[in-house]
């Protein structure tokens, strides 16, 4: 099962940081990106001296190399725990989200980059948040405990209080959420997000995209608001149905692309794949 | 009319703001969506729903209703009537079941008679029976009474307008077959005060079918005489002749001695009018019958007591319909998603 749901994650930018990581970096140091020469007596590190280019030097000087080193990246999951969450048969979107969890704890292992995982609705929960760690035993103990939490609350305003700790911070955020409804908080949040690099998980049931089979009357109440829709599914209406997703995965693309963002659309069941592609494309 | 409805059980009426349930707990039925923003809108679903709804509602509104039981009060109507109240006083001695002449008696002779009244002739209580059964259909508007007597006199039904009661309580006197004793007197003593503490509101008859007579003695006599007399009735009696069986003209002393001409002569005394019918055969029967109903046609006003009537179970039976009709359309509901 792991096996489908293991990714691995890419940063696009160089990140910057002086501990050692899997993302190409900024900070000059041991690697093997070259940036530029150097004289010796200003980076005394005769390991790193360049015969060729000392050779043909005009000023005959001893020339050392200097490269970028690799960096860790800290990487952040904020997952959505509002009552839209807990829908989806068999799985709960939830479970997807927890299936992601699981992954990326094995991801960012891989990389050695630490991992921190908080969960909003109304307001931070702080029963599910883990600070920042290397340690897979600890995520793979909060993706379980996801599977059994509850998703009670209507509304995402916990959302800024979950990721105040990354304000103004370079990291790698996956914002896993089903964007039902994120309306000011989005916009709030991916502005305190500016310097990091964001990956929206948007988890869609296939419940929720594709109307069920059979004609006749079908009867919805908002998870989150309790409001009630009546409809009597006929070819016509389905054809509206689908319209009406995808008119809602381009309105939430544009959204996302004014600030050069790919958003991840998972569905039931999560493969880690697509997400490994997704990165290898938007890098 | 319309505005007495009465309610026999009002207090169940509380219970009618449940009918609103409906209209309000609307999330019951539906599953879950994380979104409804999403979806298309649809008025044909918003209608069929409403719809539903508004069903269910006045379904449990008519269940709440019928327990309330609600109904039209029992009321007084005053009706008017043509004809007469009249009461039929039909012989159910054993007398009775034997036959009468057959119609082609006079063509017979004296020797078939004798042999043929035997077989060929109808029976004397059922050809009456059939013949009032159709005097009563004939005169909707009289009141009519049922009486049967042999030894004491049997109420069968008592003065009403409704003719299906009436038929039916003349039907029954074909139950079975006659008993032995005739006692005209106490069966005329008995008939005449069921017009007591009636209100006089048109002319009174009695009909008497009988075939045969009885000597009355002199205090059954007075109690009869007083009795037509303070209740104003008329009688009619239809003699049902049989052969061999005394003519009630029958002049001379010797007439006296015989029951049937004793009881017409008696008869004739009354203060109020009294007509006698001879029917040997059935059509002399029919002409009786005929003549009686050509007599008395005079309007009369009576109040009826209309009984209460009650509404429930036609509230029920909507009920049930509508219920009927939410299951149907259980039928196109679709459970939830996936």
């Amino acid at each position: 099962m792991s096996a489908t749901h293991d990714f691995q994650y890419r940063v696009g930018a160089r990140v910057g940081g002086f501990r050692p990581g899997a993302h190409a970096g900024l900070t000059l140091g041991a690697g093997d990106d070259f940036v530029a020469h150097a004289s010796l007596f200003a980076r005394p590190d005769p390991r790193r001296i360049d015969l060729r280019a000392s050779l043909r030097d005009p000023l005959g000087e001893w020339l050392v190399r200097l490269a970028r080193q690799r960096s860790h990246i800290p990487v952040c999951a904020l997952i959505d725990l509002s009552a839209s969450m807990g829908f989806g048969t068999p799985s709960r979107k939830l479970d997807l989200a927890a299936d992601f969890v699981a992954a990326l704890g094995r991801a960012a292992t891989a990389a050695g980059d630490p991992l921190s995982l908080s969960a909003f609705d109304d307001a931070e929960r702080p029963e599910l948040r883990l600070a920042p760690s290397r340690q897979p035993a600890l995520v793979a103990q909060y993706a379980e405990q996801l599977r059994t939490a509850e998703c009670r609350s209507a509304g995402h305003g916990g959302l800024i209080d979950a990721l105040a700790p990354l304000a103004g911070r370079q990291a790698q955020v996956f914002l896993v959420s089903d964007f039902h409804r994120h309306d000011a908080e989005l916009d709030t949040a991916l502005d305190l997000l500016g310097r990091a690099r964001v990956t929206p998980i948007v988890i869609w049931s296939p419940s929720e995209t594709e109307p069920p089979a059979g004609d006749g009357l079908l009867r919805l109440r908002d998870l989150e608001n309790g409001r009630l829709r009546e409809l009597w599914l006929r070819p016509e209406l389905r054809r509206r149905w689908r319209a009406a997703v995808a008119e809602r995965r381009r309105a939430l693309d544009l959204r996302f692309q004014a600030r050069g963002i790919r958003a991840f659309y998972m569905s039931d069941p999560f493969v880690g794949d697509a997400l490994t592609r997704h990165f290898l494309e938007g890098a | 009319m319309i505005a007495g409805v009465d309610f026999l059980r009002p207090e169940w009426l509380a219970l009618m703001p449940l009918a609103t349930l409906p209209l309000w707990a609307r999330g019951t039925e539906a599953s879950g969506y994380p979104d409804v923003g999403w979806l298309p809108e649809d008025r044909l679903g918003r209608l069929v729903g409403l719809a539903l709804r508004v069903l269910s509602a006045l379904a449990i509104a008519a269940v709440v209703l019928a327990l309330a039981a609600p109904g039209r009060p029992q009321s007084l109507a005053l009706r008017t009537g043509r004809g007469a109240e009249v009461l039929l006083l039909i012989d159910r001695s054993r007398s009775m079941d034997e036959r009468m002449l057959p119609s082609d008696w006079r063509e017979l002779s004296a020797y078939d008679i004798r042999h043929q009244t035997q077989s060929r002739g109808p029976v004397k209580s059922q050809a009456a029976r059939t013949l009032l059964g159709e005097f009563v259909a004939r005169r909707p508007d009289d009141r009519f009474a049922v009486s049967f007597f042999s030894a004491s006199a049997l109420h069968v039904v008592p003065f009403t307008q409704h003719d299906e009661v009436v038929q039916a309580g003349i039907t029954a006197g074909g139950v079975h077959r006659g008993l032995s004793e005739t006692d005209v007197g106490r069966a005329l003593i008995s008939s005449v005060a069921r017009f007591e503490n009636r209100a006089y509101t048109g002319s009174r008859i009695i009909l008497l079918v009988s075939d045969g007579g009885a000597r009355l003695d002199e205090d059954t006599r007075l109690a009869i005489r007083a009795g037509f007399e303070r209740q104003r009735v008329a009688l009619y009696w239809i003699y049902l002749k049989g052969f061999g069986r005394p003519d009630l003209e029958q002049a001379g002393e010797a007439g006296e001695a015989i029951p049937e001409v004793a009881l017409h002569r008696f008869f004739e005394t009354l203060p109020t009018p009294y007509r006698a019918y001879q029917a040997e055969s059935p059509e002399d029967l029919a002409a009786a019958v005929e003549d009686v109903g050509r007599q008395q046609n005079h309007p009369l006003d009576f109040e009826e007591r209309i009984p209460r009537q009650d509404y429930s179970r036609g509230i029920i039976a909507a009920a049930l319909l509508l219920v009927a009709i939410l299951l149907a359309a259980g039928r196109w509901q679709l459970r939830g998603l996936r």
